[in-house]
């Protein structure tokens, strides 16, 4: 398979603060990438660095030998983007959101349709979005972000609100959308999420990768246990991760 | 559908669904009504003083109604997240301005409107309404006012992070451009040499889009005299038939310009942070 996505020698600073320390990651279409790591790791930043909305300070990032800065036209057209911070205001339905992302990335209704029934909002009627739940919201923007069926799709903490059943059908349907191609690429602190999906995963903390392997290399060397244990190992060190308090 | 309609279209479905659009209308028909109930005290056609009054409470109303709802409408996309989901599109800024720009003016253009049109018909049962033609150039103002002042809250709402930043803006711009412009203009040119004080204030007047298109109205209401003698000769070209024509084209340039600024200013802080 080819190399889709190509991070090199990527970092990112604001005002003296490193937010990534420069680091080098290569993905291949098909593949599920999680990044995991608490607040304040970097994950959202590596993410907003990949779709375009910021420069990386250093290095640089091509997807599919594309570059945002070259060639912004393609690079756009070929990635879905799910962003963590997102308020619907507009007094708009579920369809009319979808129906607005989709015309302005040449999709029909049928795909609208289709869209809203992958993410159960299908009977939301004339319910406005800013009235919906937050697991409903993120659902609306993992469909937007699948769209246009993109090479690369980005998807910022995309469980954060989903109640358990939306949070195993979120794991199918990136799974789906992996098995048609598609590199799939989230962030998320709910490591239950990365150990069902991902078949790579990168751990952060402060900015900095402390772990960037594929789920059956962390496997073999954490045990069944997975990347939970990597990220006890990784993270919590002796002091070991919480645990009750009140006898 | 090319995304300079979608996000027309968008606009207007934002615009007439927002609560703010219905109170501004409220507001503005109330508004019309008590002006013509106070011209129906009198007959009089050209430029008067209730249209003069007329016009005055146009300048102070419409300009800071469209500020605020032309900037808050760009603010707005950048504090909920929207205009960095519209960033991972391949939209273009002409597209998306223009498109905001449209759909805006066309929902303010459609609340004057609707104020003037409920006048009208109200007036047409009573004896003594304005005559059409002062009718149409009062509808003609607000419209160019609008158009003008919207063009100047994009660039606002480009410069401005959060919505309570654009509203200090939108009041500071208001204040300088309709309630500051005379007293400012008038301590700043007395200090200066009196050969000097018509060539400045005419340069001047080119950057305040309220002043000129006052002066036009008016001069073409026929009360070209009340605006003194330092605008002489803009009430002669403004009557001359090319007036007209070199008018449309400044105020097009003007909303250009402005459009332009927004465009260039939005695309500079893009990347920033």
């Amino acid at each position: 398979m080819d190399n889709i996505l190509r991070l090199t020698d990527v970092s990112k600073s604001i005002a003296q603060k490193q937010l990534v320390a420069p680091c080098s990651l290569s993905f291949t279409s098909g593949q599920i990438i999680a990044l995991c790591g608490g607040n304040g790791a970097g994950k959202s930043s590596i993410i907003r660095m990949i779709a375009g909305l910021s420069k990386p300070s250093t290095g640089s990032i091509t997807l599919n030998e594309l570059t945002i800065e070259a060639q912004p036209e393609q690079y756009l057209a070929a990635i879905g983007y799910m962003p963590d911070d997102y308020q619907f205001t507009g007094s708009f339905t579920a369809y009319e959101s979808l129906k607005f992302w989709g015309e302005l990335k040449q999709q029909s209704t049928e795909r609208v349709r289709e869209l809203l029934a992958l993410v159960g909002l299908q009977d939301t009627g004339k319910k406005k979005v800013h009235q919906f739940s937050k697991g409903m919201r993120q659902r609306l923007l993992l469909a937007q972000a699948l769209l246009s069926k993109p090479a690369l799709l980005l998807l910022d903490e995309p469980t954060n609100g989903l109640d358990p059943y939306w949070m195993k059908q979120f794991v199918s349907i990136i799974d789906e959308t992996a098995r048609q191609g598609t590199l799939v690429l989230f962030s998320t602190h709910q490591l239950q999420v990365a150990e069902a999906a991902a078949d790579h995963i990168v751990l952060l903390d402060q900015g900095q990768i402390k772990l960037s392997s594929s789920y059956s290399d962390i496997k073999q060397q954490y045990g069944e246990e997975g990347i939970q244990k990597a990220y006890e190992q990784l993270f919590w060190g002796e002091e070991g991760p919480m645990k009750r308090v009140r006898s | 559908m090319n995304h300079f309609t979608t996000i027309m279209k968008r606009e207007l479905r934002i615009g007439f669904r927002n609560p703010w659009a219905y109170s501004f209308l409220a507001l503005f028909v109330i508004f019309m009504l008590s002006m013509l109930l106070i011209h129906q005290q009198g007959y009089s056609s050209g430029y008067s003083g209730v249209t003069g009054m007329l016009m005055n409470l146009t300048l102070y109303l419409l300009p800071l109604i469209t500020l605020m709802l032309g900037a808050f409408s760009i603010t707005g996309e950048k504090e909920d997240g929207s205009a960095a989901l519209l960033y991972t599109y391949r939209l273009s800024l002409t597209s998306w301005l223009g498109g905001k720009y449209i759909g805006l003016l066309l929902v303010l253009i459609s609340i004057v409107t609707i104020g003037y049109s409920v006048t009208g018909i109200i007036s047409s049962f009573t004896a003594s309404g304005f005559t059409a033609s002062v009718y149409a150039l009062l509808f003609i103002f607000a419209v160019l006012l609008i158009a003008a002042f919207l063009a100047i809250a994009m660039v606002i709402g480009a410069i401005a992070s959060t919505r309570w930043q654009a509203l200090t803006y939108v009041i500071g711009i208001w204040f300088f451009f309709i309630i500051g412009w005379s007293p400012i203009m008038i301590a700043l040119l007395g200090q200066l040499p009196y050969l000097w004080i018509k060539p400045l204030l005419t340069i001047m007047t080119f950057f305040n889009p309220a002043e000129w298109i006052r002066v036009y109205i008016i001069a073409a209401l026929g009360g070209g005299t009340i605006v003194g003698p330092e605008y002489y000769q803009w009430i002669t070209w403004i009557m001359h038939p090319s007036g007209h024509i070199a008018f449309c084209l400044l105020t097009i340039g003007y909303v250009l310009g402005s459009l332009a600024l927004a465009g260039w200013l939005w695309k500079r802080r893009r990347y920033r942070g």
